[in-house]
């Protein structure tokens, strides 16, 4: 039997190896490990009533299927009627976006007449907007066939993830058991780190998406902007992407927004609403979603997410703060001895002071 | 009857036996059914092999450590060899300051035949503290009162040691004593 070390060492390559040759099955499983954490408090509470581990996971994906057949009845035909009409709009879609911009230019041009000479000519515009829709429509086969992989990861999350979330005690169980005993302290709680950091974070991120996607749809339904339903949900899911998802869901509804009403006032007020949102999200949703799960230098935290954007690109982005946490966290513990002082550590009784029992 | 076979069905009975257990740890005494079932879901496991140490006398602490089965030896580093302050057995409870600060440890623990601990991190706790003020209480309460009981008896030891100069037999813990020998008030 080769000593623990090389094992070890074994098992570390063979991970990296994985993730060199198959990036796209990590990221699913990634993925499929965030809905596991996501789902993981109710499992616990579960458990925490003595309700075995595997009934209570069954027992929560059966809900959570019953709700989701019941959201998908009431929510998805609106939505897929939004996304009917938006699809259904496209062909005239630069037509109409040249008409806005042209009605926005003068109404700019008239109150500031100054403005003009910002402006370039319709003729160069209109070509920049054609090539800009031919490209994506040259995309578009790639796009469908990631539109494969969209569906396939749909089947294949929720299936990883039961089983994430049933066997994550052996899981853990397993390794522990293998880990040698005298560094047995240190590794459970890096591990209690990681799981508290990114479970924290995640859970933080999704509550996060969720009451901004809602209010923004709110808001954006109360504006009378088109496709309420649709532009809250891009906003919510571009909120998990640090810094650039606000100004993506921003942007977004903006283009509607322009499109239709073709005037400033209204772009205005549909701006002052993201403001909002944002100013929202930072003063009371992520103290109360994310809590201190988060304590990062802000500094270091925009330095990762450039990092993870040069790196995985969008995924790099989503990634880069739970990472950089755990590496934070990590290093803590691991120097943590170098804290205190020589002669704290050495704690060898002084024969003057009276020994006092075991108090470790 | 049904009824009864389905709840057994679906009842997780090595937790439970686990929270039997948790319920006879003095630290968590005046603890409902409910709270200890929230604070057993914090719990890691772990088996040590007869020698293997646990933690070292001088390392950060960073969890408390409960005695599921088996026996453990809580030994304390002199200048020549090693003193022996404790041997605890199942329910014994030890690390336990490392739930208030991660101080380095007094005193090294180490496994004295094959023994399942259950392992309790602080970051945890702390988690479960946050949302759970009233087992926050009791249990701090808990803790409290073992401190007292350690001051106590470093109090008693000095006081026998300043007899021990007049001629009096000193009160030392002896070596080798079980968990239950062992005074913790």
């Amino acid at each position: 039997m080769p000593p623990p070390s090389i094992i070890w060492a074994l098992v570390v390559a063979f991970a990296a190896l994985i993730v060199y040759l198959s990036s796209d099955f990590v990221l699913l499983l990634l993925l499929s490990a965030t809905v596991a954490y996501l789902i993981n408090p109710i499992v616990k509470i579960a458990e925490s009533a003595m309700i075995k581990r595997r009934v209570a996971v069954a027992v929560i994906y059966l809900g959570i299927g019953v709700a989701f057949v019941i959201t998908a009845y009431f929510v998805f035909p609106r939505l897929r009627a939004e996304v009917n009409t938006l699809s259904g709009n496209l062909p005239f879609f630069s037509q109409r976006f040249d008409e806005a911009v042209d009605a926005l230019q003068n109404e700019i041009v008239a109150n500031y007449p100054a403005a003009d000479s910002l402006f370039t000519t319709r003729e160069v515009r209109y070509e920049k907007l054609n090539n800009f829709i031919e490209q994506q429509v040259a995309d578009l086969p790639a796009l469908l066939s990631h539109l494969a992989t969209i569906v396939l990861a749909g089947v294949l999350i929720p299936f990883f993830s039961y089983f994430f979330l049933r066997d994550s005690r052996r899981i853990v169980q397993f390794v522990l058991d293998r880990l040698p005993a005298n560094h047995i302290e240190t590794s459970v709680a890096v591990w209690c780190e990681i799981d508290r950091s990114v479970g924290r974070y995640l859970r933080g991120l999704a509550i996060e998406g969720i009451v901004v996607g809602t209010a923004a749809a709110l808001g954006l339904a109360i504006l009378g902007v088109n496709y309420p339903l649709l532009l809250g949900v891009v906003t919510g899911l571009a909120n998990v992407v640090p810094y650039l998802g606000p100004i993506i869901g921003g942007a977004t509804a903006i283009l509607v927004t322009l499109v239709q009403f073709k005037s400033l006032s209204v772009i205005a007020q549909v701006v002052i609403l993201y403001l909002s949102l944002k100013l929202l999200d930072l003063v009371a949703i992520q103290p109360l979603a994310v809590g201190k799960g988060n304590d990062l230098h802000p500094v270091l935290l925009i330095a990762s997410v450039i990092v993870g954007e040069h790196a995985l690109g969008i995924v790099g982005m989503i990634i880069a703060v739970p990472t950089i946490t755990i590496l934070q966290r990590i290093a803590k513990l691991l120097l943590e001895r170098r804290r205190y002082p020589t002669h704290m550590l050495d704690s060898r009784p002084n024969s003057n002071v009276p020994v006092q029992s075991y108090v470790c | 009857m049904a009824r009864w076979r389905w709840l057994e069905q679906v009842t997780d009975q090595e937790q439970l036996l686990r929270l039997k257990l948790l319920g006879t740890v003095p630290l968590f005494a005046g603890l409902s059914r409910r709270q200890l079932g929230k604070l057993l879901v914090k719990f890691f496991e772990k088996e040590y092999l007869p020698g293997e140490t646990i933690f070292m006398e001088g390392e950060p602490g960073k969890a408390l450590f409960i005695i599921l089965a088996g026996r453990v030896s809580i030994c304390r580093a002199l200048n020549e060899g090693e003193e022996l302050l404790a041997t605890l057995t199942i329910g014994g409870y030890f690390g336990e300051l490392a739930l208030i600060d991660d101080q380095p440890r007094f005193a090294s623990a180490r496994a004295a035949e094959t023994s399942r601990i259950l392992i309790l991190y602080r970051s945890d706790f702390e988690d479960l503290m946050e949302g759970q003020r009233t087992l926050a209480i009791q249990v701090m309460g808990n803790l409290l009162k073992t401190l007292a009981g350690y001051v106590r008896r470093a109090q008693s030891q000095r006081n026998g040691r300043n007899s021990m100069i007049v001629g009096q037999t000193p009160a030392t813990d002896k070596p080798g004593m079980t968990s239950k020998s062992v005074s913790r008030d």
